[in-house]
């Protein structure tokens, strides 16, 4: 790998020019920016990868800020692996729209590895670099945020070092900002929540009933999946894929396969399977987002509207599962496309209950339009302006609702999205309104491309064969970046020895966590629940 | 509450018309009568001695380690934890005898962890497989007595993927309609009469699951959902989960799946409340038979 030569300093004053000089090296000079990690899919073979460069580590910091001010790029995944004797830290970085991106590495020592923060000129790495501090054993000097993330008990060693280490029995502290000052008291809530939904503790600091600032505790849910990935046969790795959200299993599943299959050098899905796959991941979409859909309407105590959303969502499932055998689309994909045959004989008549889906949640959004006491709670609510939205780098339904125009499957089209046009929801005010209708939207978008997918030949889709062997794979990377139902869902595998050697899974949640804590400011309580579905973020996808 | 018109689906497809007042109905009947027509999903692995060769090719493609044969070849013994199973399918397909299919039977919940264990040949103490104690709450016939009629449960997600948590919620939905049969979710362990947990029990929740449960009033049951909730499922093996709720509260009913869908669950929390028969006995498995119509019909 070659070293670039940037020319960029933490000077401010020097950033732009020195941006500028980046650009150029970046843009003009393919052949020193190799191919690195791949990411699946072209057509005629050739993995569109991001720009992957090496730096050494006393350029780091100036290399990633010289990003984002030039291309608009944004922090995608910030992460480390283990190598011999070091620790190698990789940040991808999405250029705007269907933008290149870049995937900058660097190697620092492994004894005790210190890399300058990003922060405060990039928000979206503080969890990244907490998640590594704790992981990693990784110090960021200049960071903000010392605590812990996932971790709630001290590890005699950081978990993906070495042997790893089992949690100790100390509890690690952990300090909570606390607002002061006449009339201003707290609300703590959680872990374990009133409704049937994961864990997490929050900590709300309120007068009346406005809320002036909220602290989100996660981690409940780290099962140390990472870790358990290291080793194993990467086929046996898709039972973790599909849980590390196990509410939109099947984007986990082609995610990861993507990722896999990249590394193993694999050639893409033939055009049935990537249309079955689609079929698939479409269903889910409708699935899932109708869910939060009924959830948004039942926290404004409408439950008639609720279980209308709810009737629908019962139903997307149920052609989950005539396709699949079950309900989640578990099992359903495998490392080279799907597992088994869709199960025709029951698919007959998908098509027509997806237009039923997609006409049933437009008349439901024109029901609720109707009740002003609704739309009232939803209006003006949660408000994540588009600075906010940028500055974190939101991911999904949250993010298009907030202004910023992006979809992976139209920007970054993997296997089914190739040659298919996405029209992807637009929303501008960053409200909970404004998020509800982009899932209204999404939803019927997906039922319009799951139609489209079956005329594609999804159904005839049959299993492929074992068209490449990832267990004979000495040394080997990729990606596999899908847009989930939460948004942007990527895995970065790394083979070796025909096993597992690294698995980083950014859910998307992973980048939209944080915007919950902008969004409740200013609002009053009750109109928390309205925040909390209208983001609906994945607490095991975050802790895993 | 504005009209909508009458869906053209078949009827029986799953009804996805928007319901009026007076629209279709759209609770299924289970578990007071029969299971819908047509339920699709057959994910559950039955296995067939007679066509076993013993070729071990489950065992090596399970990537949960439910599969363990003793021996080679036609006298090799089978044996299935139902409990560490997560449904996948992978062992089915890698069977090369058709000896392992797939059945939409889903009524798999059990008050003994010991009679989720498939035993074909052997013996069932000897090739039991290693697996967690299973604790029956010494209340749990009184509970039963108690709230035969009604049933106030408290779900605790102690580490989930969340897919149990999209079917537990599911029993809300007017598919479902839990609170037809008396039972209903309620907000506070205070409230409830027992807990459904769900997960394997991450070191992080544990403290929060064990005072959930220490708030709940006596008598209580707890009910034990999916693979990790009694086995740690996919998440076996790592340090930083328990490996099931036994690890910390007595259960009284075991559900499995991965996630168990909706119906599954109706049938576990029934079960809890012995209004309906266990089916699963110890080494025996499921019936081979399709407990349901196998396909629905277009």
């Amino acid at each position: 790998m070659t070293e670039v030569p940037y020319e960029g300093d933490e000077a401010s004053s020097e950033r732009r020019p020195a941006a500028r000089a980046a650009k150029d090296t970046i843009l003009a000079d393919e052949g020193k920016w190799a191919r690195g990690w791949g990411l699946l899919e072209e057509p005629g073979g050739a993995p569109l990868g991001p720009w992957g460069g090496e730096v050494g580590a006393e350029r780091w910091r100036p290399a990633c800020l010289s990003l984002p001010p030039v291309l608009g790029h944004r922090l995608a995944s910030y992460w480390a692996e283990e190598e011999e004797e070091a620790l190698r830290l990789h940040a991808l970085w999405w250029g705007k729209g269907g933008a290149r991106g870049v995937h900058l590495r660097t190697l620092v020592s492994s004894g005790s590895p210190v890399i300058p923060s990003l922060l405060p000129e990039v928000p979206a790495a503080l969890y990244f670099e907490r998640e590594m501090s704790e992981m990693f054993g990784l110090t960021f000097p200049g960071g903000r945020d010392p605590r812990p993330l996932l971790l709630h008990y001290r590890h005699p060693s950081p978990p993906l070092r070495g042997q790893g280490s089992p949690p100790g029995t100390e509890r690690a502290p952990y300090d909570f900002p606390i607002v002061e000052g006449e009339g201003v008291y707290e609300i703590p809530v959680g872990p374990v929540h009133a409704g049937i939904i994961e864990p997490g503790h929050f900590r709300f600091q309120v007068t009346g009933e406005e809320i002036h600032d909220l602290e989100v505790r996660l981690g409940y849910t780290h099962k140390g999946t990472e870790r358990l990935w290291q080793g194993r046969a990467p086929g046996r790795g898709l039972p973790l894929a599909e849980s590390v959200s196990g509410d939109h299993a099947v984007a986990g599943a082609v995610s990861y396969s993507m990722a896999v299959r990249s590394a193993a050098g694999a050639s893409p899905m033939d055009a049935r399977n990537a249309a079955a796959v689609g079929l698939l991941l479409e269903l889910e979409r409708m699935a899932f987002l109708l869910g939060d859909i009924a959830g948004i309407i039942l926290d404004v105590g409408y439950a008639a509207g609720a279980a209308q959303a709810n009737v629908l969502r019962d139903a997307a499932y149920g052609e989950l599962e005539a396709l699949t055998g079950s309900r989640l689309g578990r099992g359903a994909v495998g490392l080279e496309g799907l597992t088994r045959p869709l199960a025709t004989g029951l698919a007959e008549g998908v098509g027509e209950v997806l237009r039923e889906i997609a006409k049933g949640v437009a008349q439901l959004l024109r029901h609720v339009e109707e009740i002003s006491s609704v739309m009232d709670r939803l209006r003006g609510t949660g408000v994540l302006s588009r600075e906010v939205a940028e500055a974190l780098g939101l991911v999904g339904p949250a993010a298009r609702a907030s202004g910023m125009d992006q979809d992976v499957r139209r920007d970054r089209p993997y296997g089914p999205y190739q040659g298919v046009e996405v029209r992807v929801a637009q929303g501008s005010a960053g409200d909970v309104e404004a998020r509800l209708r982009v899932k209204v939207h999404e939803v019927q978008e997906a039922g319009r491309l799951a139609g489209l997918f079956l005329e594609r030949g999804a159904l005839e889709a049959k299993v492929p064969g074992a068209g490449f062997e990832p267990t004979s794979v000495t040394k080997g990377n990729g990606l596999g970046v899908v847009e989930a139902p939460r948004g942007e869902m990527l895995f970065a595998v790394t083979l070796r020895d025909g096993v597992v050697h690294r698995v980083h899974v950014r859910e998307p949640s992973f980048m939209n966590w944080p915007a919950i804590e902008y969004a409740v400011r200013g609002n009053i309580v009750p109109d928390f629940p309205l925040c909390n579905k209208s983001l609906n973020l994945s607490y095991s996808g975050f802790d895993r | 509450m504005s009209a909508a018109p009458t869906s053209p689906v078949p009827s029986v497809r799953r009804r996805v018309t928007l319901g009026e007042v007076r629209g279709p109905t759209v609770t299924l009947p289970y578990p007071m009568g029969e299971i819908r027509e047509g339920l699709a999903g057959a994910r559950t692995p039955i296995h067939d001695p007679r066509r076993c060769e013993g070729t071990g090719a489950c065992a090596r493609a399970c990537p949960t380690e439910a599969i363990r044969l003793e021996g080679a070849g036609r006298g090799a013994s089978f044996h299935l934890d139902y409990g560490r199973c997560i449904f996948c399918r992978a062992c089915v397909d890698a069977c090369p005898t058709g000896a392992l299919t797939a059945s939409p039977t889903f009524e798999l919940a059990v008050r003994d962890l010991r009679d989720l264990q498939l035993h074909h040949g052997g013996t069932a103490t000897a090739g039991a497989l290693p697996s967690t104690d299973s604790v029956r709450s010494e209340t749990s016939d009184r509970v039963r007595r108690m709230f035969g009629g009604s049933l106030a449960l408290r779900e605790v997600d102690a580490g989930s993927c969340n897919g149990c948590e999209v079917e537990v919620s599911a029993l809300t939905w007017p598919a479902y309609d839990l609170e037809r049969l008396g039972i209903h979710f309620v907000a506070s362990p205070r409230h409830a009469d027992g807990l459904v947990v769900t997960g394997p029990v991450t070191v992080n929740m544990r403290l929060a699951l064990e005072k959930t449960y220490r708030a709940t009033p006596e008598p209580k049951i707890v009910i034990a959902v999916g693979a990790c909730g009694i086995s740690g499922g996919p998440f076996r093996g790592s340090p930083e989960v328990l490996g099931g709720v036994a690890s910390t509260l007595p259960v009284d009913v075991w559900i499995p799946g991965c996630p168990p869908r909706p119906e599954a669950l109706l049938y576990g929390i029934w079960l809890a409340l012995g209004r309906l028969e266990q089916r699963l006995h110890q080494g025996e498995g499921p019936s081979p038979g399709p407990a349901l119509p196998p396909a629905r019909k277009a």
